[in-house]
């Protein structure tokens, strides 16, 4: 699914190149759930940005479903996130002048889904997330785990192949990561939805089948466990 | 989609509430003073399109000097009566041609039976062919026979209505009098027309028929001067039609002048060459002969309402962009959800439109609101609902609405759209909030327009001002100016009545002045000068001060043949010393000799804004040969009331179908200051509603740069910085704009306001005052304004702002 070759990325300051990432080479498959690990400031964002587009590569290249990706025109990309890629944020990201019930819905609006199949949609995510009673709250008057639960829907949404997130539960007490965690691992093995994360908790990272571990924007580690 | 975004749009809008009214309410006013305009511009546009077959009317022009202001040669609209006939002999295109007496603006005696008369302008005379030129709807009567008989008369509907209280007039009496000695001759209407949809250059309450316009002199050197209209058979081609017109007028003024024996050569020399033209009826009015066009009259006005529409664009494009960073995570989310920029581009758009649609609701009521007293201002009758062509307007209301929402809407919709998601989602909106320096741009050019409109109120206040209280030269209190001849019998009648101290009549008097250049021989030298003629009391009714020498006095015999006074223009002229001396005007046979018998102050005879021209002043006749329709009456009294209320007892005595007309001295004034005074109101309330936009604008966007830096301040407040250092640090960047605009504004307004100074000949000197007034105010009032917001951000209690984040 995705396959990523000796990609590097710098920022160069003052004529000196400060190197973020380093000869990654690597490839996640369809289905996989990683999770990328390593020290702060060690690449990972700026990893999982560059697999969602939002940030291109200084060089190498990047195929995504065997197509080069690498530098791709803004149309495509919308495309791309339009139907293939759904992202998670640490800050959930919601917009805030619009209600649950909207925000999961926007996806689709975009997509031109139909009304009907969009509320079918929605109505399945919010009983699956146990928050049909909130859909008519706007995100501010939701908990930092709510939240999360809506981000998480509207990546869903557009029932895309693979979730993009990063440090999904950064922002959460335990408890509620471990049902956001528990959610991820329900997705990826009854849906089928490959999942990529980055994460500074070991048990966290227990959830998914595969580890990347990261230090100073080289691949230290690559493991397969579960 | 659009439900959702519309949904967005109206959340956020209610959210910002404040700014979302400061956006509105100013493009409403924008819009309110630039649709005023609209209607304006379309009504002057819309004059002579009542009816399709106008497009085949003709009014005639003729190039000649006849009472051209400055005797030299133009096109006028009023030519020889005798083109009528040519026209209807020699070109075979038209199908008739009306001639219609040129009105010279008095107003009319009409008298129904024996109700008292009363006073009515626009009645016309004019041959029997006019309702077959002008395509009137008659109501009642035969158009093709209405005014085939002499004396009769065809009235508008509206004016049958105001005489008689109903339009079934037809067959009814009514007596026209042009002059207050005519003879009340009954005339019968034998038509009532309907009113038309737009306004008319041949306008009239009532076109009579007398009779007297189908006749041309008999002698081949007099020329009597009328209005033409010629009805085509088709539209024609006016370049052709005006080569056919030319050659046929040369012909015609060859024979002309072979009866006279004149050399056609003689005649049109030095650029005097021979015109006649025809000029569409629809574009008459667009190219008036003598006045400036009504453009030329409205291009302050409309350059002083696009900088206001431009004022309150700038803030809604200013308040717009600042808000952005607001908007910086939809837009950020919306991207990686999958939205085009160019469906983000219309998102915003739309925003702007609901805005800009609002306004321009308002605006519409505005003007409602407005109508009555800009009608009243402008003396005109202007109506929006009720617009002939309310299509038309609404469809330019539309693409005014479209304009302004792409103009405010635009750049803050492209500049929203265009935030990079990576780094507006890592909360990083400082380096992805772009537009700051056009914004800046934008800040100076708003307080240049609202500074240099403060300053330019100030010159043409204190040049009001100068102008109202200046000495005019003569005394203009307890003075009326009866509008008659100078009549030996009512002259005698109103001397005799207490409290009337002096009666005279002039060819000049401010109001009412008629020029008559006159050439004299003084010391073998040539001069021109202007002529006023008065009577023996005129110059002490006024009031004019004796600087060397006499004034005429009825002591004096030969002051009613051979004498002269100057004023010290033309004194000056002359060489000073001339009291006492004599000159020469005429030539041969008729020359003349004038003693100088004395030299009195200049004195303002015509509007103040024209120089005193050199002139002198002579009685010809007792009582003056005047026919200016000047009669001065200087009371010693203040029983002003009382004493006309005599004069006009004497008058109907005398005039009894003709009422007697009038005005002060103090009230022609007035209407000479009027026009200024009209241009300063306006000023007035342009500037102040720019200003306080400005100031709205700046308002909003200091709040919103507070807002901003809500966490900066807040930490900085930890690291103990004062209130007032903290207040100084926001105002700081904002002073600078507004110095810079002052800056700016300065020559601007001296530019624009000496060449306003230039059109009066008596003016200020460039006053100081104003600039520094208007530079210390628009500083101050900035300073306060960035003031409370700063303070409000300043005096917050910081845990708060940090927690928030
Ligand atoms: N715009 C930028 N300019 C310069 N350096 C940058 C920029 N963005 C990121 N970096 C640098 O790249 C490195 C990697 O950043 P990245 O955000 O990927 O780290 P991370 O592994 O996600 O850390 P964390 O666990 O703290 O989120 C950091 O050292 C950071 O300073
Ligand atoms: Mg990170």
């Amino acid at each position: 699914m995705i396959k990523l070759e000796n990609i590097e990325k710098y920022y160069a300051n003052k004529g000196v190149k400060n190197y973020v990432l380093r000869h990654v080479t690597t490839q996640i498959n369809k289905g996989e759930f990683v999770s990328i690990m390593g020290p702060s400031g060690a690449g990972k964002s700026t990893l999982l940005n560059i697999m969602g587009m939002l940030e291109e590569p200084t060089y190498g290249s990047y195929f995504f479903n065997e197509e080069d990706v690498t530098h791709l025109g803004e149309r495509k990309k919308i495309e791309l996130y339009r139907n293939h890629i759904g992202f998670v944020f640490q800050a959930y990201h919601l917009i805030d002048e619009m209600t649950v019930y909207e925000n999961i819905e926007a996806p689709l609006l975009y997509k031109n889904v139909s009304s009907g199949e969009r509320k079918s949609r929605i109505a399945d995510l919010l009983d699956r997330f146990n928050i049909v009673a909130k859909k008519d709250l706007f995100p501010n008057q939701l908990s930092g785990g709510q939240q999360q639960l809506v981000g998480i829907a509207r990546a869903l949404a557009a029932q895309p192949a693979i979730i993009l997130a990063d440090e999904p539960t950064g922002n959460l007490q335990s408890v509620q990561a471990e049902e956001i965690m528990e959610l991820f691992k329900k997705l990826n093995r009854e849906d089928g939805i490959t999942i990529v994360q980055v994460t500074h908790s070991e048990k966290n990272a227990g959830y998914g089948n595969r580890i990347i571990t990261i230090e100073d924007g080289v691949i230290k580690e690559d493991l397969k466990i579960g | 989609m659009f439900k959702i975004n519309l949904k967005i749009a109206l959340r956020n809008l209610w959210k910002n509430k404040t700014y979302t009214a400061i956006n509105i309410g100013g493009l409403a006013l924008g819009l309110t003073a630039f649709i005023l305009l609209l209607l304006f511009i379309n009504n002057e546009k819309s004059y002579d399109t009542w009816d399709p077959q106008l497009k085949q009317v003709y009014q005639i022009r003729e190039r000649h000097d006849f009472f051209t202001p400055d005797n030299k040669p133009r096109w006028q609209h009023i030519t020889d009566s005798r083109i009528g006939n040519l026209l209807k002999e020699k070109i075979p295109q038209f199908s008739a041609v009306t001639k219609i007496d040129n009105g010279w603006g008095n107003s009319y005696s009409i008298k129904i039976e024996n109700k008292e008369p009363i006073l009515v302008s626009d009645i016309k005379n004019a041959d029997s062919m006019f309702f077959k030129v002008f395509p009137y709807e008659f109501l009642y009567g035969d158009e093709k026979t209405a005014l085939s008989k002499p004396f009769t008369v065809v009235v508008k509907q509206s004016f049958a209505k105001k005489l008689f209280g109903t339009d079934q007039v037809l067959g009814k009496q009514i007596s026209v009098l042009a002059w207050r000695g005519d003879e009340a001759k009954p005339m019968t209407i034998t038509g009532v027309v309907k009113d038309t949809e737009t306004p008319e250059t041949v306008a009239f309450n009532a076109m009579t028929h007398t009779g007297r316009r189908e006749v041309d002199p008999d002698r081949p050197q007099s020329t009597n001067y009328c209005q033409v209209y010629a009805l085509a058979t088709q539209k024609l081609d006016t370049t052709n039609l005006n080569k056919t017109l030319l050659s046929t007028y040369i012909t015609f003024k060859k024979a002309n002048f072979a009866k006279r024996e004149i050399k056609f050569e003689d005649f049109y020399k030095n650029g005097y060459n021979p015109g006649l033209k025809a000029v569409p009826m629809t574009e008459v009015h667009i190219n008036p002969t003598v006045n400036s066009t009504w453009l030329e009259k409205i291009k302050p006005l409309i350059a002083i309402s696009l900088f206001l529409l431009l004022i309150s664009i700038i803030n809604f494009v200013n308040l717009s962009t600042a808000q952005s960073v607001q908007r910086a995570k939809e837009v950020g989310v919306k991207k990686v959800l999958g939205v085009y920029k160019q469906q983000l581009v219309r998102q915003f758009l739309n925003e702007a439109a609901i805005q800009s649609f609002v306004a321009t609701l308002i605006a519409v009521v505005l003007v409602e609101i407005l109508l009555p007293s800009f009608n009243r201002q402008f003396d005109i009758n202007l109506s929006f609902w009720y617009n002939n062509h309310l299509g038309t307007l609404l469809l330019q209301l539309f693409g005014l609405f479209l304009l302004i929402t792409l103009l405010a809407g635009f750049y803050p919709a492209w500049i929203i759209s265009g935030f990079n998601p990576v780094k507006v989602l890592k909360g990083n909106y400082e380096t992805s909030f772009k537009g700051i320096a056009l914004r800046n741009a934008l800040v100076i050019l708003q307080f240049v327009i609202a500074v240099t409109f403060i300053i330019g109120i100030g010159v043409i206040h204190l040049q009001n001002e100068y102008i109202a209280h200046k000495d005019l030269g003569f005394d203009r209190s307890k003075l009326i100016n009866i509008a008659t001849n100078y009549e030996d019998n009512f002259v005698e009648r109103i001397k005799h009545i207490p409290g009337v101290q002096y009666v005279g009549t002039t060819t000049q008097v401010m109001g009412n002045s008629f020029n008559v250049p006159h050439e004299i021989k003084y010391n073998n030298q040539e001069y021109n000068l202007n002529t006023v003629t008065v009577s023996m009391e005129t110059l002490p009714a006024l009031g004019v001060e004796v600087v060397k020498g006499r004034i005429f006095g009825s002591q004096y015999k030969q002051d009613t043949v051979n004498t002269a006074v100057l004023n010290e223009a033309a004194a000056k002229l002359l060489g000073n010393d001339v009291v006492g001396k004599f000159y020469k005007s005429g030539k041969d046979e008729f020359q003349n000799t004038f003693q100088i018998v004395g030299v009195i102050k200049d004195y303002n005879n015509e509007s103040f804004d024209k120089a005193v021209l050199p002139t002198v002043y002579k009685v010809t006749e007792l009582g003056g040969t005047s026919s200016t329709n000047n009669l001065l009456v200087k009371f010693n009294t203040s029983q002003n009331k009382a004493v006309i209320q005599a004069i006009e007892k004497e008058w109907s005595k005398l005039y009894p179908n003709f009422p007697m007309q009038y005005t002060s001295l103090e009230a022609a004034f007035k209407k000479e200051l009027q026009s200024g005074e009209r241009i300063m109101q306006i000023m007035l309330l342009f500037s102040v509603i720019s200003v306080a936009l400005s100031l709205l604008g700046l308002f909003a966007l200091s709040a919103f740069m507070a807002q901003r830096r809500t966490k900066e301040i807040a930490i900085r407040k930890i690291l103990g910085a004062s209130d007032l250092q903290l207040i100084n640090m926001l105002n700081r960047s904002f002073l600078i704009l507004v110095i810079t605009a002052n800056v700016i504004s300065w020559p601007v307004a001296y530019i624009l306001t000496r060449q306003w100074l230039t059109g009066f000949a008596y003016r200020i000197d460039m006053p100081i005052w104003p600039f520094v007034i208007a530079t210390v105010s628009s500083v101050l009032v900035a300073i306060l304004t960035t003031s409370m917001q700063a303070r409000k951000a300043a005096v917050n209690n910081p845990v708060n702002a940090l927690k928030y984040e």
